[in-house]
């Protein structure tokens, strides 16, 4: 793939023509000192530092609440909802760019789920190398500190003032180029990119787990039993945080509400999480996973193998949001595997 | 088929609940289209006691207030517990934690022997509630589902889980990242997290969540930085009728 | 001609044409499509009924395929916002559905053989839309054996036309009730007291079995205590089935969708899962 690079003085130029057909997302310094991205505007300091977005990019390909049908209640007639802005993700970190090529992958087989589908087609994703690393990611040690694809550009800044930028697909390209021609890359910026990437992995060593994350499947295997879940689960609150800010859960529920005149209807879903008390629960009350250490191994089990035995890699792309979103601390994937890990140690 | 007859009631509260189904204005009118309101002393004058729903706000705070809800129970075919007092008892139970003697003397100074009043409780406490619409204030467009499911014959649905949900779902900065306080972690979800998305941090006054997890919730909320008194004044505000509070 | 856009979320309209009352609580329910085609089913799959403004719920169907009428089965019991709504509703009125979801039991496997169906509670609901379809091709299979199980007399349902296949012949069956009042005459005990009366040949037997949680291991115990292998066995498990489609989660038993890759498994299948049986 061609390689270009670009300069921050043509940022202004690309961002303003960018956003006359698309939502433009950047990222940039929340009021309460956290990092998301948020919609752009002129003079929005962009925070080419951010060690990751505090909300995950789910929310823009699977939003928290989305209309599925209306329907009216006399013909019983249904009609789809589709609703698919065109949105520009401008600063992806590679991990979330494996979350959204995991939530394809998952959501568009099988009976392909049309509203995600659309959504998707219309959001080109820029990813954007990071340049530090979150007290509580561990992204490196799992795989996910590079994505192949899933990507229309990936941004690295290679300088002060400049990037190379990696197109991904054509559309990105065609973005880019939006401003006038474009400069291919000298092997010296390529070299710069190689180097910005070998020092945020430096970086990210500082937390990661302590075997090859390809051994996750199967040390869950033997971990069934382990008397962590129960340690932990404990102090679960049962409050699906870790579930909702978790890039690839995707789980959801399905409700309804009749509008005013009683005549029709609106069917939407809305993000749901494993670990709320009522999540395998059916009519009549049984509950599937009564307890909750139950679902606190059920989450761990769909992250580090349900998933893995389904598309080859885990389902936790070592974000850390979880880890900060936990009142309780109990969410964190990197201490629960490494901690199972050292339970089995003597079987390796 | 005839119109359900509706009405309202009031007991210890300060009638904001009736005040935010009123705020609804035009949805109000399509929505009580469906019905007959037969008493709603917040929008309309005069009363009957031929009704087939009551919604019923405020707390039970006297004894002769039983009385009443009890008459109001035996008249109605559903009965809703509208908002934090009616459905949890609310900030009323802050006087259960002050000696009679004090809360009496407090607010009647010398008549105090001319009033009947004891601990404050919820509806629940006294008759059986067939729905809760609970909030201080109840979120408007609430209400306003939950009556529809009523008219639909559906048994109402509130949220089973905490308020965390609604504030992830929000993408709200979580209070306890910002070394605050909140009891979004143990409270019954449904306000979309109105307060912390304000800025505030949850005061519980939907009630707690089914199956909370107090224990747990002690720990978390017992943070370097914040005394133990605090908490036990958070959990005293709206949760002074249920185990949170101590 | 209708042009609207494709999405699995979008029920179509059938409408009831026939209500039947089964006991106290449950309801046998019979809907056309109003596309005039068949459901086109297998015995074991289930339909999402939508009651619009109330939600929408996932059923078993009890009616065997039927290649050439529109009319489908569901029977149901009265227990949440659904199913009540449901049990209001009047020939004539119409619900939307989805589907036939789910995977099947596996008929072609038991031509020729013998098989043994276990319904304990509501598992006859399902069950019988396999049974039904056997019978139509009685030649077609061996001996045949129905074993039902239902906690009090009063709870029963199809109790005529199970006493009717009793009579027929074709199908021997054997019933119990857990707790009897003073008109039951029959078997006494939970259904796996039922399987020592039956004299089976397990090299030969498939069994297919629905019931409440509990019920499944004990009766795969007695099943394995017989000789009967665990790829014989199949069962249709409950979960919280919400959109059909394997996405939402809900149903989920280990990395199994109970949506798409059940109802119905083979035990073998499911054997080594913690959260299945």
């Amino acid at each position: 793939m061609t390689t270009y690079t670009v300069y921050k003085e043509q940022l202004p130029g690309l961002f303003e023509k960018w956003s006359e057909s698309y939502a433009l997302y950047v990222p940039a310094k929340l009021r309460e000192g956290f990092y998301d991205l948020v919609p752009w505007k002129r003079d929005l300091e962009i925070a080419w530092d951010f060690d990751v977005a505090y909300n995950s990019p789910k929310r823009f390909l699977f939003p928290p609440r989305e209309a599925l049908i209306t329907f009216n209640r006399k013909t019983c007639e249904a009609e789809p909802v589709f609703e698919a802005p065109p949105q520009i993700l401008f600063g992806v970190h590679p991990y979330d760019v494996k979350a959204i090529n995991q939530l394809d992958q998952l959501l568009e087989t099988g009976s392909p789920d049309q509203n995600y589908v659309r959504r998707r087609a219309a959001t080109v994703v820029m990813g954007y190398e990071p340049l530090t690393v979150s007290p509580t990611a561990f992204w490196a040690s799992v795989g996910a500190a590079s994505a192949a694809h899933g990507y229309d550009l990936y941004w690295t800044k290679i300088g002060p003032a400049a990037f190379t930028v990696e197109v991904g697909s054509a559309r990105g390209e065609e973005l880019l180029s939006m401003c006038g021609p474009l400069v291919p890359s000298t092997a010296g910026d390529k070299e710069g990119a190689r180097r910005a990437k070998a020092r945020v992995l430096f970086k990210a060593r500082h937390n990661g787990l302590r075997y090859n994350w390809e051994e996750t499947p199967r040390l869950l295997s033997k971990s069934w039993d382990s008397p962590l879940w129960r340690r932990y689960s404990q102090m679960c609150l049962a409050c699906g945080s870790c579930n909702l800010v978790c890039p690839t859960c995707y789980c959801f529920d399905i409700r309804e509400e009749a509008d005013d005149q009683l005549e029709e209807g609106v069917r939407y879903r809305e993000w749901d999480g494993c670990m709320l008390e009522s999540f395998a629960k059916v009519a009549g009350n049984h509950n599937f996973r009564p307890k909750a250490q139950d679902r606190y191994r059920h989450r761990y089990f769909r992250k580090g193998k349900y998933i893995y035995d389904k598309i080859g890699e885990l389902g936790c792309v070592g974000c850390g949001r979880c880890v900060r979103a936990c009142t309780a601390g109990i969410a964190n994937p990197l201490k629960v595997f490494n901690e199972l890990w050292e339970e089995t140690a003597h079987e390796h | 088929m005839a119109k359900p007859k509706i009405a309202f009631f009031d007991f210890a509260g300060c009638e904001g609940d009736q005040l935010q189904i009123a705020n609804l204005e035009e949805r109000l009118l399509d929505i009580l289209g469906h019905v007959e309101v037969v008493s709603f002393r917040e929008v309309a004058t005069g009363h009957s006691d031929d009704y087939d729903v009551a919604f019923v706000e405020g707390s039970i705070t006297r004894p002769e207030d039983e009385i009443r809800l009890k008459e109001i129970r035996k008249n109605a075919k559903v009965l809703v517990a509208l908002g934090a007092c009616a459905a949890i008892g609310g900030i009323n139970c802050l006087k259960n934690f002050l000696a009679e003697n004090v809360y009496r003397e407090e607010v009647y100074g010398g008549q105090a022997r001319w009033f009947s009043t004891y601990a404050a409780r919820p509806l629940k406490s006294v008759v059986k509630v067939d729905a809760e619409i609970p909030g201080c204030p109840i979120d408007p467009t609430e209400f306003a589902r939950i009556t529809k499911e009523l008219l639909l014959g559906r048994s109402p649905w509130i949220p089973d889980f905490p308020v965390c949900v609604e504030c992830k779902q929000a993408g709200n900065v979580c209070r306890y990242e910002m070394g605050r306080m909140c009891l979004g972690i143990i409270t019954r979800a449904g306000c979309k997290a109105a307060c912390v998305s304000q800025g505030a941090h949850c005061w519980g006054c939907r009630g707690l969540v089914p199956g909370a997890n107090l224990d747990a919730a002690r720990i978390v909320m017992d943070r370097p930085g914040t005394s133990r008194k605090a908490i036990q004044d958070l959990l005293r505000f709206f949760l002074g009728d249920t185990g949170a509070a101590l | 001609m209708n042009t609207k856009p494709f999405s699995p979320y979008v029920p179509r309209p059938v409408t009831l044409v026939e209500k039947t009352k089964l006991s106290d609580f449950v309801t046998r329910f019979t809907f056309e499509q109003d596309n005039g085609r068949p459901l086109a089913h297998k015995p074991g799959q289930f339909v999402n009924v939508s009651m619009y403004g109330i939600g929408e719920a996932p059923f078993s169907i009890s009616s065997p395929p039927r290649r050439t009428q529109n009319t489908f089965e569901i029977a149901v019991r009265k227990i949440g916002a659904v199913t009540s709504a449901l049990h209001e509703l009047k020939p004539g009125a119409k619900v939307g559905i989805r589907g036939p979801y789910g995977s099947s039991f596996p008929v072609m496997k038991f031509v020729g053989k013998d098989i043994l169906i276990v319904a304990g509670g509501l598992g006859y609901i399902p069950l019988r839309s396999l049974l039904f379809y056997q019978l139509r091709h009685r030649d077609e299979f061996n001996r045949m054996v129905l074993m039902v199980g239902t906690r009090e007399p009063k709870e029963r349902i199809f109790v005529d036309e199970i006493a009717d296949l009793a009579k027929s012949g074709d199908v021997e069956v054997l019933e119990t009730v857990d707790m009897p009042d003073e008109t039951w005459k029959g078997n006494v005990g939970v259904i796996t007291t039922l399987l020592p009366k039956a004299e089976l040949d397990p090299a030969n037997t498939y069994v297919a079995m629905v019931g409440p949680p509990i019920m499944y291991r004990f009766v795969i115990a007695e099943c394995r205590k017989k000789g009967i292998a665990s790829d014989q066995i199949f069962v249709s498990l409950e979960r919280k089935m919400k959109c059909g489609l394997g996405k939402c989660g809900h149903c989920q038993i280990n990395e199994l969708n109970a949506c798409i890759d059940g109802p119905v498994f083979c035990y073998t299948d499911i054997e080594a899962y913690q959260e299945a049986i």
